[in-house]
């Protein structure tokens, strides 16, 4: 049974399709604690500006009757943020270009006046994620990555 | 297998600003690259899966917030010392530099202060300028132009600019005056409006709603003095700088008389005759109150038809009938030997005498003396 329940799922493929994905940016801000720690919290980022830590998330969920198999959740950095790091157990594979997918170490980015260098954080343009396993009906799970705004 | 189609729809630019920022992190946080206030930036996630076999796309909301404007800015001193014045002096002129670090074009509100009463400087603040007025720098030259700098606020400053901006003020004529220390205020305002000073920026409240896709404003600034003249995070800056007076003039004057010690006949009253001797009195006279008057040189002309009484020079403090208790000096021209602090010679071919004070105290007089003999 096709579920039509979440009103954020707004294209007309949502309709159909049994996999509902919603995507939200969260800022970071710190809270102190009496004892004197620091603690992170991620709230609406209603107060955010260059250089403040986002983590943009992105939450699944079978919304369908079959189990699906070999799910690629794909996002592309947000025109204004640099990716840092994975935000969550899940590590996501990187890209500089779009095209060839890797971890960071493995990522180098072409110099104008020929030639490579290693690619850093701020390089990566692209961050997919692999479920290795199938996603049973009912079943969901969010994956996330940190960035700062540029 | 999976072939993953991206889709960029809003996010088509990505590419395009990560390749023009390879810097890292510190290239994501310098304001030359930050995000313009107002942004939106946006998110969009696309999964590509099977169900049965059958490969499906399906593509997430978008989710959004606009980038807020962070305002920062630095205000520091654009020369290595102080202004060195004169007293009296009229535009005498200190130079700052205002870099805007807001991501974000803003007016910058200039506001010259006098003294706050801070201790941040070496040496007492003891006078006020008159007239200070803050300009900007209009054509960035680093010098300050009375008919050209006349604009009183920085209009419109890009990010990560930086204009030139002048204290001008003038020096007054109290002689008490030695060290003015002055500051330029600079405050944050908004942009957006050319030729007109805009608004001083107020921080966004915390804890309105909706606050995600509206532009807030949020001071980032330092406290830029650390002594109480600004703040922490209040839109605002200041720098110091301060008046030196170096030199002063002072009120010179000399008198010169003339006292008939003998003439070899009438004892009470001595008249000018031939073999009388005669005592020329030079009166040297500061009259200006705490300042002293350096290497105060008397010179005279022995007058025609007399003679010099060799070894009768004499400097010292006013008193009798000209020097009270003097040192008398020696006719050479060596100075050294010279006793007292004062110097003096006799030149005979000049027919020239010479008295030197090294230091003529304020308010004091100092008088040289010296004989001749009538042919």
């Amino acid at each position: 049974m096709l579920s039509f329940l979440i009103a954020a799922v707004a294209t007309p493929a949502a309709a159909v399709d049994p996999l509902r994905l919603e995507t939200r940016i969260l800022a970071e801000r710190r809270v102190a604690a009496p004892d004197g720690s620091t603690r992170v919290e991620l709230v609406p980022p209603a107060r955010v500006g260059p250089g403040d830590p986002v983590v943009v998330e992105v939450a699944f969920r079978n919304g369908g009757a079959q189990p699906i198999g070999g799910l690629v959740i794909a996002n592309p950095v947000p025109r204004g943020l640099a990716y840092r790091a994975p935000h969550g157990t899940e590590m996501p594979e990187l890209s500089v270009d779009g095209r060839r997918f890797g971890p960071l170490a493995s990522l180098v980015v072409a110099l104008p006046g020929g030639g490579t260098r290693p690619a850093t954080a701020s390089d990566v343009t692209h961050v997919r994620w692999r479920l290795s396993t199938s996603l049973a009906a009912g079943r969901g799970g969010a994956f996330a990555f940190r960035a700062v705004v540029r | 297998m999976i072939r993953i189609v991206l889709r960029r729809l809003l996010l088509s630019g990505t590419a395009a600003v990560a390749a023009a920022v390879p810097g890292g992190q510190a290239a994501a946080q310098t304001a030359s690259t930050a995000t313009p206030a107002g942004t939106t930036v946006s998110n969009t996630a696309q999964a590509t899966y099977s169900v049965n076999g059958a490969t499906q796309t399906v593509q997430s909301n978008t989710a959004t917030f606009v980038v807020d404007r962070k305002v920062n800015l630095t205000v520091v001193k654009a020369q290595n010392a102080d202004t060195s014045v004169a007293l009296g002096q009229i535009g005498a002129v200190t130079a700052f530099r205002v870099t805007n670090n807001t991501n974000g074009t803003q007016d910058f509100l200039l506001d010259p202060d006098q003294n706050l009463g801070t201790i941040i400087y070496v040496g007492t603040d003891n006078y006020d300028m008159t007239n200070l007025k803050a300009y900007v720098d209009v054509n960035d030259n680093g010098t300050y132009e009375p008919g050209t700098d006349v604009a009183t606020f920085i209009d419109e400053l890009k990010p990560d600019e930086a204009r030139t901006v002048f204290l001008v003020g003038d020096v007054p004529t109290s002689q008490l005056a030695q060290l003015a220390i002055v500051s330029l205020h600079v405050t944050v305002a908004e942009g957006g409006a050319a030729g007109t000073a805009g608004a001083r920026l107020r921080q966004t409240t915390l804890n309105v709603l909706n606050q995600d896709n509206e532009v807030d404003v949020v001071f980032a600034d330092n406290d830029s003095d650390g002594i109480g003249g600004d703040g922490l995070h209040d839109g605002e800056a200041r720098a110091y700088l301060a008046y030196d007076v170096g030199v002063k003039n002072v009120d010179l004057t000399v008198n010169k008389s003339m006292t008939i010690l003998s003439d070899g006949v009438s004892t009470l009253n001595p008249k000018a005759l031939p073999g009388a001797v005669v005592e020329y009195c030079l009166s040297a006279r500061n009259a200006t109150l705490l300042t002293a008057a350096a290497n105060v040189t008397l010179t005279d002309i022995v007058p025609a038809n007399t003679t010099y009484v060799a070894q009768s020079l004499t400097i010292g403090v006013a008193g009798g009938t000209c020097v009270l208790l003097g040192q008398g000096q020696d006719d050479d021209a060596d100075d050294a030997n010279d006793p007292g602090p004062y110097r003096g010679s006799y030149d005979a071919t000049a027919r020239r005498v010479t008295a030197i004070i090294p230091s003529l105290a304020g308010s004091t007089t100092i008088n040289a003396s010296f004989r001749v003999t009538i042919n």
